[in-house]
């Protein structure tokens, strides 16, 4: 459906010197300084996948997501969408997508929100049993009708971004660019919005794709994801592969009855690994036993087994590395030097 | 053609109601110009009385407080800015707003100027045209406007309409590289007063200076018509100014289509 074939994107900027001779400066010099916001970025996207697009911010996402809507031209390399090359035909491939923007907004902002799908009714020239149809798919999904007919710019951030979402998928497009679309959420709306994104999905086989900063989103939706580092891309692939190679570490905590018993405990020895797959920290004031293991190389039974032979334990409790976790750590480090 | 036309005919439907929205300052903008035609209207009352003469720059004492109302009519249905709308819309990066959808940029912004002309014509320009023809009649002592004046007007207006928003939006197209274009409109505006005739009939100008404004665009988007509805042009000069306004709409939609082109190659949308 989608295909990104070594894209780059330059911004040029006349170079800035700092302070106010700096500024004086900067009327008379002519260098410019040259950004790469998309570095040689490829990947190819079927269709009716879900597929997140996430990075640190600048990374080059929403950049990316541009070129593939055809709002901006890439300095090199080329995409395809759907078979149109999106900047050198962007009409057709404006028929063919459906953008939010989180943080803009595509309606008419003066107007009553029917009368902007009556507008984009015109605009996508959807038919009217075609426009009913979805009308009443949106309405269950997104709930619309209670602000149907207020103007634009009096609806709450909550009810503008379900507009936002309907008002992108009113022509039903075979590609649909969510650009942090749950900002500024709370987690109802945020819920909301993930279903209706689902349904979407499901029905109709639309391909989506997201940039978000919320991991919910991600661990909700999408079965594949593509990370982005300054403006490169350092991982590609699905969820659980990812978690595979970054989550291998877990957490027991055990609280214990007779703290004083595990003082001197070493699991790394009774269990025969290595200190660095199984480090163990008391922490007094709960008297709770944290232990950290590779979970390729222990099991948590053995460890539970191990601290029960010798203390009386209270309660257990098993924590798998977040994923958020996991996506801090390379957005500090960098997958490079990471795998 | 008239299926890709119509879907830009929500968007002069639309600017329509929008005017109606901010009904406050659109009257406060009428009363406005409104005013600074009574003075004009006054100065020229004075200049015809001390000058003592009844026939200046080819216009009569009559003939001018027809040239300054009617230049008022066709001003504001005529002059509506666009350009505005894109730097609004390159600051507030909008502009992406507009690209994702698969309607022409350039189009979509003639279409709401068309909207807002349609109401300007409906609310103000149509009362004050009639009270003007009223008053020709009834204190000035001429005729009233034949038909196929008012015929050949319109249709220069229209012309006019189509030159002043091509221009517009080809001047518009620098807020793609400066960002912010409220400075250079006041310049803009400024000149156009005097290019357009505005302020002064272009025919009180030297020679000179005359052919250099013949010569530009600026003189086909007021001046022009308000001359044919004066009935100064006949037969081959007539046929002649409508002419020249044709050419200035080709010339002006092909430079906008090439600036255009230019534009979107190196696009940046401000604000993430």
């Amino acid at each position: 459906m989608i295909k990104v074939d070594h894209i780059h994107k330059d911004f040029v900027s006349p170079k800035k010197y700092p302070g106010f001779r700096g500024a004086v400066k900067g009327l008379f010099s002519n260098e410019k300084v040259i950004k790469k916001a998309v570095d040689d970025i490829s990947f190819t996207i079927e269709k009716g996948e879900i597929v997140g697009y996430i990075g640190s911010n600048g990374a080059g996402k929403s950049t990316t997501i541009k070129m593939m809507t055809g709002i901006l031209t890439p300095t090199k390399g080329s995409c395809e969408v759907a078979g149109i090359n999106p900047s050198r035909n962007r009409k057709e491939n404006a028929q063919n997508i459906g953008v939010v923007f989180g943080q803009r907004t595509q309606l008419w902002w003066d107007l009553p929100l029917s009368e902007s799908f009556t507008i984009l009714k015109e605009i996508y020239n959807v038919s009217d049993e075609m426009f009913q149809a979805q009308m009443d798919f949106l309405n269950r999904v997104l709930g619309l009708p209670e602000f149907f007919d207020r103007p634009v710019r009096t609806l709450s951030l909550g009810q503008r971004m379900r507009a936002d979402l309907g008002a992108a998928l009113l022509h039903n497009p075979k590609v649909l660019y969510l650009d942090e679309p749950t900002i500024g959420l709370d987690l109802v709306v945020k819920d909301n919005i993930r279903k209706a994104i689902k349904e979407i999905n499901e029905k109709y086989q639309t391909t989506v794709i997201l940039t978000t900063h919320d991991i919910g989103d991600i661990e909700e939706l999408c079965s594949r994801i593509i990370i982005i580092d300054e403006g490169k891309k350092i991982y590609d692939g699905s969820l659980a592969a990812l978690k595979e190679i970054y989550g291998t570490k877990r957490t027991v905590t055990v609280e214990i009855r007779e703290p004083e018993k595990v003082k001197n405990l070493c699991l790394a020895e009774i269990l025969g690994v290595g200190q660095e797959d199984c480090t163990a920290s008391f922490d007094k004031e709960s008297s709770t036993l944290n232990v950290t293991f590779n979970k390729h190389k222990i099991q948590v039974p053995q460890i539970l087994s191990a601290v029960m032979e010798r203390v009386e334990i209270k309660d257990v409790q098993i924590q798998e590395t977040e994923l958020a976790q996991i996506v801090k750590e390379i957005y500090n480090h960098g997958m490079r030097e990471g795998s | 053609m008239g299926k890709r036309l119509k879907i830009y005919l929500p968007f002069a439907a639309n600017e329509m109601k929008r005017q109606m929205a901010y009904k406050g300052a659109f009257y406060l903008f009428i009363l406005i110009d409104l005013f600074s035609s009574f003075i004009r209207y006054y100065l020229w009352m004075a200049i015809y009385g001390s000058s003592g003469q009844e026939v200046l720059g080819g216009l009569s004492r009559s003939e001018m407080v027809v040239y300054v109302f009617m230049v008022y009519v066709t001003s504001s249905v005529v002059m509506i800015s666009i350009s505005t709308k894109v730097s609004d819309d390159v600051v507030m990066g909008t502009v992406a707003m507009n690209l994702i959808k698969p309607i022409d940029y350039r189009l979509s912004l003639i279409s709401q100027a068309f909207g807002a002309l349609m109401y300007r014509f409906l609310v103000p320009c149509i009362f004050i045209w009639s009270g003007l023809e009223i008053y020709k009649v009834t204190v000035l002592g001429l005729t009233l406007a034949g038909g196929k004046e008012i015929l050949l007007y319109l249709l220069s207006c229209i012309m006019s309409f189509m030159i002043y928003v091509l221009f517009d939006f080809c001047f518009g197209m620098i807020a793609f590289f400066t960002t912010y274009i409220f400075g250079l409109r006041l310049v803009k505006e400024a000149l156009l007063g005097f290019l357009t005739g505005q302020l002064i009939p272009i025919s009180f100008f030297p020679k000179a200076v005359r052919q250099v404004f013949d010569f530009l665009p600026f003189s086909s988007m007021v001046y022009t018509p308000v001359m044919i509805y004066l009935g100064k042009y006949t037969g081959s000069t007539l046929m002649f100014m409508l002419l020249r306004q044709a050419a200035w709409v080709m010339i002006l939609y092909l430079l906008g289509s090439l600036i255009w082109k230019k534009v979107t190659k190196r696009l940046v949308v401000l604000g993430g």
